[in-house]
């Protein structure tokens, strides 16, 4: 396109819609969209975080705002709203906002088209849009990435969550979205044991960009029981990984993804740091 | 061989040949019928059938020339397969090839290609047929299925399902650079959960004695026996 590249830039530049998607259950799709959201909208993005998991709500449970859902994101997308309506304004995060799912209906009373338009709508409003998807790979997920830009693959350190990820990722490239891998869940002792996949395992065998790791830790549960999101608290290795994830989802690439380290053996840092140089 | 669904049995029976597809149908079942198990197994192996040769065999019985026409147009019209023919009777026979196989300069020069060569990775959930021999130039994930009427070749890791010679050719071979397959099928036989055997070369697997065995490819080639070399 021609034309003024700075007015470009300011008005004419679009919401980047990125699904967060895993297909196994409960590998951290909620968790990764609720903390990246949170980290995006403190480097100063306008972010919507979408719930798509119509039937089964979540995300206004971990982001604390489960007490201020009066319409939901099959209301906006009915027209039974005005879209501003549905959009939840986050109570610590400025430019934060939740679409909740409806927590009555099925997954099948929103086509993909309709999440398309929706979509659409919000990508003017929007610098991003997250969806968290679903579980699984029927209506949910097609909702889910008919309307996506981009993909965010969550996989735990396990091989059914890897194999779900893989038949994932093979649906993601059939509709010509990259996605991008977060291993979610690590235990660095046990894998400094042997007792966990490493990274570099998942990575051989899914074999796309890795854009970050996040230990397990904690400070998840707190933050969801208490409402304080992760990349807010100071002491959460979680929250830090999120909140890089989150500026290398935002063009800063030259980040370096860290590794989590197993705080017992001193040898195997040292490895995989010379490693790291190859 | 694909069939159709296994539960119902099917009037029609699909395989890969060197000269294209083999249908085997029943000419005395109801045309509706006929077209609908084509429709199941065509659909099945759609990446095959495109531009494919056929060959309509209808086993004892004559079928009658309208059903043969009815069936052609059928075919071509719903999955642009190139021609349908009736095999041909000395197929059988390959008298003249076990001659020609001989002649180091001509034995290879009429030979198109029956193996389909992809690149890539082919990821868990995916599953590729292939008419004949099957190389894949990539890895082959858990949950993967490859399937060959012939000959598997993975150039890298094998962690999947790979089907070789099917439906009864025990002949056929599984060979990749990393083999650690979930399961191998060759011909009938089935062979699940191999253990690792940590081996850093090529192995493959093939059958003896009605059982499959895996070696290290470079240590026991088994081609390496044939006085000339053969057209697989
Ligand atoms: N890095 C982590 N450390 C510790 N616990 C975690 C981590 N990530 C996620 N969890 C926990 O795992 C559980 C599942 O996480 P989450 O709800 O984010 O998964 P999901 O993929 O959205 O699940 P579903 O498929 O049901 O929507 C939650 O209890 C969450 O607190
Ligand atoms: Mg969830």
């Amino acid at each position: 396109m021609a034309g003024n590249t700075l007015t470009q830039s300011r008005c004419s530049l679009e919401g980047k819609v990125i699904v967060i998607t895993s297909g196994k259950g409960g590998v951290g799709k909620t968790t990764t969209t609720a903390s990246i959201g949170a980290a995006l909208a403190l480097e100063g993005k306008q972010v919507a975080v979408v719930d798509m998991d119509i039937g089964l709500r979540n995300l206004d449970v971990v982001m604390g705002l489960e007490n201020r859902i009066v319409f939901n994101v099959i209301d906006a997308i009915k027209g039974k709203c005005k879209i501003r309506q549905a959009a939840i304004k986050d109570r610590r995060i400025e430019n934060l906002y939740l679409f909740p799912a409806s927590q009555s209906d099925n997954k099948d009373v929103v086509k993909p088209d309709e999440m398309v338009r929706f979509c659409k709508m919000l990508r003017k409003e929007f610098d991003y849009i997250l969806l968290d998807c679903p579980a699984g790979i029927e209506r949910g997920f097609e909702n889910s990435i008919a309307p996506a830009d981009e993909a965010v693959v969550v996989c735990t350190p396990d091989i059914s969550s890897i194999r779900d990820a893989d038949r994932v990722i093979g649906l993601l490239y059939a509709k010509s979205i990259t996605p991008k891998l977060i291993l979610n869940r690590i235990v660095p002792d046990m894998v400094a044991r042997g007792d966990m996949l490493s990274h570099q395992d998942v990575v051989d065998i899914l074999s796309i960009e890795l854009i970050g790791l996040v230990r397990m830790d904690d400070q998840v549960v707190v933050a969801t029981n208490t409402g304080l999101p992760l990349v807010l608290q100071k002491d959460s290795t979680a929250g830090e990984a999120f909140r890089r994830i989150a500026q290398r989802l935002n063009g800063q690439k030259d980040i370096p993804i860290q590794i989590p380290q197993s705080t017992k053996s001193i040898w195997k840092t040292i490895g995989q740091k010379l490693g790291l140089g190859k | 061989m694909i069939n159709g669904s296994s539960s119902e049995k099917s009037t029609v029976r699909l395989k890969g040949v060197r000269e294209g597809l083999w249908v085997t149908l029943d000419p005395n079942q109801p045309v509706d019928i006929l077209k609908a198990d084509l429709t199941k197994l065509f659909a099945q192996a759609k990446h095959l059938t495109h531009n494919a040769h056929v060959i309509l065999d209808t086993g004892i019985f004559d079928a009658p020339k309208s059903l043969t026409d009815e069936l052609t147009r059928f075919l071509k019209d719903k999955f642009h397969v190139e021609s349908v023919s009736p095999p041909k009777q000395e197929t059988t026979e390959r008298q003249p090839q076990t001659l020609q196989k001989y002649d180091m300069d001509h034995s290879w020069r009429r030979q198109a290609s029956d193996a389909l060569i992809i690149a890539g990775r082919v990821r868990s959930g995916q599953k590729i047929q292939a008419r004949k021999h099957l190389i894949v130039l990539g890895d082959v994930n858990p949950g993967a299925e490859i399937i060959a009427c012939g000959d598997i070749i993975v150039l890298g890791s094998l962690f999947g399902t790979a089907l070789a010679g099917q439906s009864d050719q025990e002949d056929a071979i599984i060979l990749a650079l990393r083999f650690r397959p979930i399961q191998i099928q060759i011909g009938g036989i089935v062979a699940a959960g191999l253990p690792e055997s940590g081996s850093k070369t090529a192995e493959y697997a093939h059958v003896e004695n009605n059982a499959i065995i895996v070696e290290d490819y470079l240590t026991s080639n088994p081609f390496n026996r044939f006085t000339w070399p053969e057209i697989r």
